[in-house]
């Protein structure tokens, strides 16, 4: 549904470019499920305040920036054994890579605590209730540090100079 | 019967004969062990015998290794050195699945049978038709939080089929029956409890209408067991656990251990301190062996938890153990403990060999067990006594066994402990052999033996045991071993316990081997090579690059058109793919990893796959 919003979206802004005149829908006399969302989608009609993806959750990292923080979060990320899934400086192992800037349920702070909190399908555990928010925070600090100046975009082995033997 | 007889006789003349006129059939071969005696003359052995023959059709593979007795040997010998270089792949089968394809297909009646990696499809393949048109295609119900509980990929290891059904396990911790003709599903069993990190990857056997199964979960702190399910109804019939009391582990008044420290009240319990046996791993989550006449499954359990071996002072029974269970009852015959208070992650997982080998004059029946340790073990598999314990690739963690306990000799300074980084272990933790089993030939006297040459620092921390997380509690990165190479596949003589011959290999051999009466021996690589290779001297004969690297283990069949087929998966994946390789998955938008300190070169030679091969003459 958000996803059908943008495209709509830019699809009218676009429109308004070469028509400036404003184009209200009418519903159809016999509107089914697909007019109404259609309906309902339509940048005229949106209710204010609905949300769009421009402004995600607005949960704020308490300790954004937080040296300390970060510190601790790195000796949390062992403690609770994220080390395991994860790898050391979360190089990826059992579970995904966190030092890749690809996240595959976003990587805003909020996002991140939400992953922690709430687990995930595939295999994430759930770790809100069982630790505090606090500590929850701190491991985002420090995951959310695992990417910085990384560039895993580009395999490259030209001039890998790796012995082989046999062939 | 009487004919492979005869062929040993004959075999043995012809070496008789060869040696006499100086035909000393050396390899050419590095030999990387630096030992002095480094190539031997291969000769038959007169006097061995496939410890559980097979009363399965030559031109099938019923079960996971072909037979009762784990041989992976084929019977058929269409193929041969002289035609090997003529071989050219056949058909192929997309599995719709990534991941590891460890395992292998089974062929019943004109049928190939295949489980996937998770989410363990099934499909049944009409070899009977061109194109192999699907008979059926199963999609079990598979929790998608198994996939964050498997340690090590989610693989699985193939299927057993017994009276017109497919057994299997699902990752999720169920074992499932399906109807062999329709693919509908008989009956589904949960037998391992996912919350508490338990999975299943292991295939089964079914011996007398019991399936009997395993389960993984070594690295989260579970406790091992070997259960039997009425092949049937689906209900549990018994179940073994590998720790505890002696109620629970299932020792009773038939238990005799050959070694005097496997005898006592209760050692599932009193070789660790207080509770932690409850956690102690020891799961069986390898290959399974069944002597019809001993009436014994063999089985090895993998390492304790954690990893940090201060949290579990003690042996740690039966963690690392090779294990002999009564098909009936599940009461633990024997039981022996190949490293006892494991420091280095070494499971005894591995395959046992059951074969009857000529020793001190007499013929034995043994098992041949190649141990994550790095020790080849030959075993009484009646008692447990070991009779033959050298080493199969290069180690430097202990000495030798003794064979006055079976106990290894620990060199101290390889010993792992908290507060120092132990350096250069040898093997690593990958072990001298993984999960890729060996074969044997009859023909030849030897094993065939898929090796790793690696090496690891271990540095021991504090863990927490959190269920439903992994209870490890060391780092412990790995590289290759002396000489550079990351693997060897080898020719093995378990009577005097040495390597007959080697090809030297850029990585691991990660995959399992295949042993055929014409002399030809397969196997395939992680680059992604699959292999053809004289069983007696081990000159290269063939090989193929299929889509992605072997992980899997080759079977034969014989086709409907009496041809014989060789049939393997490729699709890289399990430790090798998943763990320490770097980036070598494409389709994870959200999963780029760097390239792998271990094996560096691995991505640029293959990329995840999922395709069944298969080639003929």
């Amino acid at each position: 549904m958000r996803a059908t919003v943008i495209v709509l979206g830019t699809t009218f802004i676009l429109a308004a470019a070469t028509a400036p005149r404003v184009v209200r829908q009418a519903p159809a006399p016999n509107a089914g499920a697909k007019d109404t969302i259609r309906f309902v989608a339509h940048p005229d009609n949106i209710p204010p305040g609905f949300p769009s993806n421009d402004h995600p959750l607005a949960l704020k990292n308490p300790y954004e920036g937080n040296a300390q923080a970060l510190k601790t979060g790195s000796q949390l990320y062992v403690a609770y054994n994220c080390i395991d899934c994860h790898g050391a400086d979360g190089s990826g192992a059992m579970g995904p890579s966190l030092a890749d800037s690809r996240w595959h349920f976003g990587g805003t702070p909020a996002e991140v605590f939400e992953s922690i909190y709430e687990g995930r399908p595939d295999g994430m555990p759930t770790w809100g209730g069982r630790i505090t928010n606090d500590q929850i925070w701190m491991l985002v600090t420090y995951v959310r540090s695992l990417s910085a100046g990384k560039d895993v975009a580009t395999e490259n082995f030209a001039g890998a100079t790796v012995e082989r033997t046999g062939h | 019967m009487t004919h492979r007889l005869t062929l040993i006789a004959l075999g043995a003349v012809a070496a008789v004969a060869a040696a006499c006129g100086g035909g000393n059939q050396t390899t050419a071969r590095t030999d990387s062990t630096g030992t002095a005696n480094a190539t031997v003359a291969a000769t038959s052995v007169a006097g061995t015998r496939i410890g559980a023959p097979r009363t399965t059709a030559a031109g099938e593979w019923q079960m996971p290794a072909g037979d009762y007795a784990s041989s992976r040997f084929s019977d058929l010998s269409q193929i041969t050195p002289a035609n090997a270089p003529n071989l050219r792949a056949s058909w192929t089968f997309s599995t719709g699945v990534l991941r590891g394809h460890e395992g292998q297909p089974l062929v019943v009646n004109n049928t190939m049978y295949l489980v996937t990696p998770y989410p363990n499809v099934s499909y049944a393949l009409d070899l009977a038709q061109a194109g192999q048109p699907l008979k059926w295609k199963f999609r079990p119900e598979n929790a998608q939080a198994a996939a964050g509980q498997a340690c090590c990929d989610v693989v699985n290891r193939g299927a057993a089929y017994a009276d017109g059904k497919i057994f299997y396990n699902l990752l999720d911790g169920h074992t499932v029956a399906i109807d062999a003709n329709t693919g509908k599903q008989l009956w589904r069993t949960k037998m391992a409890d996912l919350a508490r990190g338990e999975t299943m990857t292991m295939a089964p056997i079914v011996v007398k209408g019991k399936v009997l199964v395993g389960s993984s979960g070594g690295e989260m702190g579970v406790r091992g067991w070997l259960a039997a399910i009425d092949a049937n109804s689906g209900k549990e019939l018994w179940r073994g656990y590998n720790t505890g009391s002696d109620r629970d582990v299932k020792v009773g008044p038939r238990f005799k251990s050959f070694y005097p420290s496997g005898t006592g009240t209760d050692l599932g319990l009193t070789s660790w301190p207080g509770d932690t046996w409850k956690q102690g791993g020891a799961a069986a989550w390898g290959w399974l062996s069944y002597d019809p006449e001993l009436n014994l499954v063999y089985y090895g359990t993998s390492n304790p938890g954690p990893w940090n071996e201060g949290v579990r002072k003690g042996d740690n029974k039966w963690s690392c153990a090779i294990m002999a269970r009564d098909a009936d009852t599940g009461e633990l015959r024997w039981a022996f403990q190949v490293t006892p208070h494991d420091m280095w992650d070494y499971d005894t997982v591995n395959e046992n060999i059951l074969v009857d080998l000529p020793l001190g004059g007499t013929t034995r029946k043994t098992l041949v067990h190649f141990d994550r340790n790095g020790f080849g073990y030959t075993i009484d598999r009646a008692t447990g006594e070991v009779l033959v314990a050298q080493p199969f690739v290069q180690m430097n963690w202990s000495t030798g066994v003794d064979l006055k306990t079976g106990r290894p000799n620990v060199v101290p300074e390889k010993m792992t402990v908290e507060g120092k980084i132990v350096k250069d272990i040898c093997p690593s933790l990958e072990g001298g052999k993984n999960q890729q089993p060996a074969a044997f030939s009859p023909r030849t006297g030897l094993f065939y033996v898929p090796t790793n040459n690696l090496c690891m620092d271990f540095e021991v921390r504090p863990v927490s045991y959190i269920p439903g997380t992994p209870y490890i509690g060391a780092n412990a990165p790995e590289k290759k071993g002396p000489g550079g190479h990351g693997g060897e596949f080898i020719a093995w003589d378990a009577t005097s316990g040495k390597k007959v011959w080697g090809i030297q290999e850029p990585f691991p051999v990660w995959g399992g081997a295949l042993a055929t009466a014409g002399g030809v021996v397969f196997y395939g690589t992680l680059d992604g090579w699959f292999k053809a290779v004289d069983a007696s001297s081990g000159k290269e004969l063939w090989k193929f690059k299929v889509g992605s690297g072997v992980v899997g283990n080759p079977i034969s069949y014989l086709g409907p058109d009496g041809k014989q087929y060789i049939a393997v998966y490729s699709g890289i994946g399990g430790d090798m793919g998943l763990l320490i390789a770097g980036d070598v998955a494409a389709n994870l938008p959200y999963d780029v990893r760097e390239r792998g300190s271990t094996l560096p070169d691995l991505g640029r030679w293959t990329s995840w796959g999922g395709m069944l091969f298969v080639f003929s003459l």
